[in-house]
């Protein structure tokens, strides 16, 4: 075999060609993607084909990106979410609506103002990042952020304003947590850099990301992103730069606390396994609370200030007490009129603006397991609260096990996988789940590409499936608002660059020996490929039957959550594996990582 | 074979994909002159086809290519009728549109065949470059910014340029090559300009002997004769028996268009406004007449007379015969020298001269330098640096094509991907030349292209800031002489290449 080396250059070819004998007769764990006949094996890695040898990672490397934004401002020609479509349009609104409530209104009031159209339910992070913005955009033109009468706007310039903020984030965020990532991830598994150039390309054209955030319209690459950075500090082994991160991450969206427990059980493995690191476990303490100080201070601040120049949060309580939103039968007790009021007040609000309880068990139809349960048993029926415990302890269930794992053998390669089960997991069974948060589970399913064996028939095949999988659930919400043929082109171009059905089939072949397990994966997969297929032509040509409008959609989720329970044991299954908790004998061992 | 990676059709599937995805892209005037062919054809008698004028884009290219719409509209009716009504002007309802730009990524498959052709006849020495130059013109952001965006069918077009291009290659097809180029002619009079190089390339190739001039091979000439009259006489033949030819031609020969066309063509005639421009400025001190009239006449950019302050007028006759003129030279070597490279490189320096010297040149026409330039750009080192100035000039040119906001991350990054992609791949391709070096083109491009960087900043960021509205001509003047300092400077570079090799 041709031995992963260290260098950052590919040794030559030749080597491959002298080794062909041993690897046809052995399953070798092709990590490279080209085959043994030294053609590349997948579209993608013809695409790269000329990169193999001596050219820099510097030549590569802006090649890649900037074909990665070509694909991403091109898609943002098509509409955003709540392109004309009154009352409320969409997520595009709510997020231009962001930039002018904290350009316009004092601090103290962002998290006060009218929740009924849109009102900020992010962490204060977002909103930040919304005042830079809308900063920068009213420079360019200040109509579009007046608070009251650009509410819906549909300029064009605009349009391109807000693209490029999407793109600008993901560039100065995710983009370069990727990459850093996957050279960190590549060097310590001793992958070459030409594996590393096809992963990274195909982690960026991972076709959710980009129908969300830049045709659907969201900022979810930034905490994506975010979280990306804290795995790699990981991987570099540093912690707190890796909580900072983390923090940071949970402080643009409230959706990273998918990851928390992961996130969580790593880093207190750390601080135990080998042996007890009580400097490293405080350290790791005060960073974390520092960083969540240091993200609510501008926030705290701005209250206090607005509270000394005697401006009211709630303006239209006109000075009288008005009971917090949280904890409201106690609020009697908290003098109102007291220095620290403020403070109280906005944290209350900013927790009961970001974590809206009160809500249902799921909002829309979403492939986890209570709406696809909800076929079967109508969930109205029961009490709210007791599905909410219901679903607190189904989701517990699921995470335990991936983060006892990673408790006990905190090692950085298996975070991804630590990561993916526990986000798989509250996915499938925690409440309040939208359709798009699969983005979560998606990511560091995905960044596997970049780790060993990732590029190997088997795991390639399974990121595939997730990621397809994953983007057919979010149909129904893209063709809501006429963006199917953004989907099939990039959905499509990134099948056919990975070579994953239903562009090609060729990844089901076995090399050598046929398994058992291969041939489980395989026709598991076609099934599901071939349902997804068999639902397109009908949800294109076949009216739902009458009295059941929303037909295709609960077929759709039934699937869906199918088959992203799937994705979850197979997460959960490698961690187990690669953990080396279960002792698997050796042979078995490697014929599951390898076909 | 084993290195020919990405494939063409690898490539082409990726850049399908992208195409696809700039269906809501800008479209320009052109969307619509082709929607209005589409109509016309469909739904009116042919005798009528060259007097329909509802709209203001009236039918303006040979009977080949009305044709061609005509066949389009077939499909069109299935799309949406409503856009084959001569009356529905500006008409783009999605069926519309997507109707439209799938025609133009479906007939440029014929680019993609002919490329594959031209790699396939290339001699095994020389498949891995004439790959890259293949993928180089097909993944073109010429094609790209015109086709797929500003909206015309170059891909088409220029795909049957490389067939016939190619089937000269060989003894066997160079008849066929021929009659395809007079297809062409009759699907777009602008390939008239490469016509003196297939003249006297199949004159001398086909016609005579290969030893002596004086052996005519007659059976071929009437071979060739009679199957160029079949097919102009499929073209224009049912017009001529209508009697409606001088009609046809004074739709196909617009002489009435000025000088300069609304963008400037990057030739030699905008150096020449631009310094007719310097000079309004200088002349008085040299005690030179200044023509008051004409100071404020391009100031604006748009179609019309060109008139100059300072500087002699240029008439349509002087142009024509410095455009013959610089045609004539290559044709001699072409007719002593009768062999593919020197085709193609007469080929490509008809288009320079019709380019450069050319009556109301667009600056599209800039591809009838570059895509036949391409297809040699790597027989060796000297050819390449030749290449290098006229890709970064003629891509930079087009970008005033697009002034759309949301256009402008694309026509940029996509040619700046192009540039750094093909011109670092083509670095590394291009065989060393086994004649000296006789011209400092190396240092001519890396100066030019090191210039290019902060004039495009300029012209698209910095003018706009620091002038708003006004002036609005002066970017655009900066970048036609910007341009037309690297199509000239690259089209010498390659007359002596030409010449010496």
């Amino acid at each position: 075999m041709a031995g992963p080396s260290p260098s950052p250059h590919k040794p030559r070819r030749k080597v491959k060609k002298t080794s062909n004998s041993s690897e046809v007769s052995s399953v070798a764990p092709s990590t490279t993607g080209r085959s043994s006949t030294s053609r590349p094996a997948y579209p993608l890695a013809a695409f790269l084909w000329p990169a193999r040898s001596s050219v820099s990672q510097w030549e590569i490397l802006p090649l890649i990106l900037m074909a990665a934004g070509l694909f991403r401002w091109a898609a943002g020609l098509w509409g955003y979410s709540g392109f004309q479509n009154p009352p409320m349009h969409g997520d595009y609104e709510a997020q231009r609506h962001w930039m002018e409530i904290t350009t316009q209104l004092p601090v103290s009031q962002w998290y006060f103002h009218d929740l009924e159209w849109w009102g900020l339910d992010y962490p204060p992070l977002t909103a930040y990042h919304s005042w830079v913005l809308g900063k920068v955009g009213a420079l360019i033109d200040p109509s579009w952020f007046t608070l009251h009468t650009s509410r819906g706007l549909d300029d064009p310039i605009l349009k391109v304003f807000m693209r490029a903020t999407v793109i600008i984030s993901e560039y100065l965020i995710y983009i370069p947590a990727a990459v850093i990532f996957v050279r960190r991830l590549t060097r310590l598994q001793g992958i070459n850099s030409w594996n590393a150039s096809i992963a990274l390309t195909a982690i960026l054209m991972q076709p959710g990301t980009i129908l969300i955030d830049h045709v659907h319209f969201q900022y979810n690459t930034v905490m994506l992103g975010l979280v990306l950075a804290s795995m790699s500090s990981v991987l570099a082994g540093r912690y707190m730069w890796s909580s900072v991160f983390f923090v940071l991450a949970l402080g643009f969206k409230q959706m990273a606390l998918y990851y928390a427990p992961a996130i969580f059980a790593y880093l207190l493995g750390v601080c135990i396994f080998p042996r007890i690191n009580v400097p490293r476990f405080l350290g790791i303490a005060i960073v974390t609370m520092v960083s969540f100080a240091v993200l609510l201070l501008p926030l705290l601040l701005g209250a206090f200030y607005d509270a000394y120049r005697g401006i009211e949060a709630r303006p239209e309580t006109f000075g009288r007490f008005a009971p917090l939103p949280i904890f409201t039968e106690y609020s009697y007790l908290v003098n109102y009129r007291a220095w620290y009021f403020p403070i109280i007040q906005q944290l209350a609000q900013v927790i009961h603006r970001v974590f809206p309880f009160a809500r249902g068990l799921f909002e829309d139809k979403v492939a986890n397991f209570w709406c696809a349960l909800n076929v079967v048993i109508k969930l109205r029926n029961y009490p709210s609260e007791l599905l909410q415990k219901a679903a607190l302890v189904a989701t517990l269930v699921a995470i335990t096990p991936g983060c006892f794992i990673i408790f006990l053998k905190p090692r950085k390669e298996l975070l991804p996988l630590a990561l993916a089960t526990t986000a798989w997991g509250f996915f499938l069974f925690s409440f309040q789940v939208h359709e798009k948060s699969v983005l979560l589970p998606l990511m560091p399913m995905t960044v596997l590409l970049a780790s060993n064996h990732g590029l190997s028939k088997n795991v390639r095949a399974w990121i595939g499936f997730a990621n397809l999988l994953g983007v057919w659930t979010m149909f129904p919400l893209l063709q809501r608002v006429d963006l199917r043929i953004p989907y099939y082109v990039l959905t499509l171009l990134w099948a056919y660059l990975l070579g994953l059905p239903p562009t090609s089939f060729a990844i089901y072949k076995q090399d050598g020996q046929p398994t058992w397990s291969g041939f489980a994966t395989s026709s598991l997969h076609c099934i599901f490929y071939a349902a997804m297929i068999l639902w397109h032509f009908m949800e294109a040509f076949l009216a739902p039957p009458h009295g059941k409008p929303d037909l295709w959609v609960v077929v759709n989720v039934g699937i869906g959550a199918a088959g992203f329970s799937i994705c979850y044991l197979w997460c959960l299954w490698n961690l187990v594996v690669e953990s080396g908790l279960v002792n698997l004998s050796t042979p078995e061992k490697k014929k599951a990582k390898s076909q | 074979m084993a290195d020919l990676y990405p494939s063409i059709a690898q490539c082409a599937v990726v850049a399908t994909a992208f195409k696809v995805l700039l269906f809501p892209a800008y479209k320009s005037t052109d969307f619509e002159v082709h929607r209005n062919w589409l109509a016309i054809t469909n739904s009116l008698p042919i005798q009528e086809w060259y007097y329909e004028k509802t709209s203001e884009w009236t039918l303006d290219y040979p009977p080949f290519f009305a044709y061609f719409e005509w066949i389009l509209s077939q499909f069109a009716k299935l799309a949406d009728p409503r856009m084959l009504r001569v009356y529905e002007l500006e008409f783009d309802s999605w069926q519309t549109v997507y109707f439209q730009r799938a025609s133009v990524i479906a007939t440029e498959l014929v680019l993609v065949y002919a490329l594959h052709l031209y790699v396939q006849s290339a001699p095994s020495a020389l498949k891995r470059p004439s790959h890259a130059a293949a993928l180089s013109i097909l993944l073109s952001p010429g094609l790209l910014i015109i086709d797929h965006i500003h909206f015309q069918y170059n891909g088409f077009l220029y795909g049957l340029l490389i067939l016939s291009l190619v089937l000269a290659r060989k003894k066997s097809t160079t008849l066929a090559s021929g009659l395809l180029f007079a297809a062409l002619l009759c699907l777009k009079h602008i390939y008239l300009y490469l016509a003196p190089a297939y003249l006297v390339y199949l004159l001398r190739a086909y016609c005579l002997g290969p030893k002596s001039i004086f052996h005519i091979k007659f059976f071929n000439a009437l071979k060739l004769g009679t199957g160029v009259i079949a097919v102009f006489a499929a073209a224009f033949g049912p017009f001529a028996i209508w009697g409606q030819i001088p009609q046809l031609l004074s739709r196909l020969f617009p002489f009435s268009r000025g000088l300069c066309h609304a963008y400037w063509a990057p030739n030699v005639w905008a150096m020449y406004s631009f310094t007719d421009r310097v000079m309004i400025y200088v002349a008085p001190r040299l005690g030179l007449p200044v023509n008051q009239e004409a100071i404020n006449s391009v100031t604006r950019g748009l179609v019309g007379d060109t008139s100059f302050a300072v500087l002699p007028e240029i008439t349509a006759s002087t142009t024509f015969a410095l455009t013959l003129l610089f045609q004539f030279i290559p044709l001699i070597k072409l007719f002593f020298d009768p062999t593919w490279d020197t085709f193609i490189g007469s080929v490509t320096l008809c288009g320079y001269a019709s380019f450069l010297f050319g009556w109301h040149v667009h600056e599209k026409a800039i591809l009838l330098v570059i895509i036949p330039f391409s297809l040699i750009a790597l027989k060796d080192r000297r050819y390449l640096g030749a290449f290098r100035p006229l890709a970064v000039a003629g891509h930079v040119s087009l970008f005033p094509l697009l002034f759309t906001a949301a256009e402008f991350p694309i026509k940029t990054i996509y040619t700046i991907f192009w540039l750094v992609f093909f011109l670092l791949a083509f670095d590394r391709l291009a065989p060393a030349s086994n004649k000296p070096r006789v011209f400092l083109l190396d240092r001519f491009s890396l100066w030019y292209i090191a210039v290019s960087i902060p004039l495009i900043v300029y012209c698209s960021l910095l003018h706009g800031m620091i002038w708003g509205k006004r002036l609005e001509f002066l970017p655009l003047m900066f970048m036609s002489s910007y341009s037309a300092v690297g199509v000239v400077g690259s089209w010498v570079g390659f007359l002596v290449v030409f010449f010496t090799s």
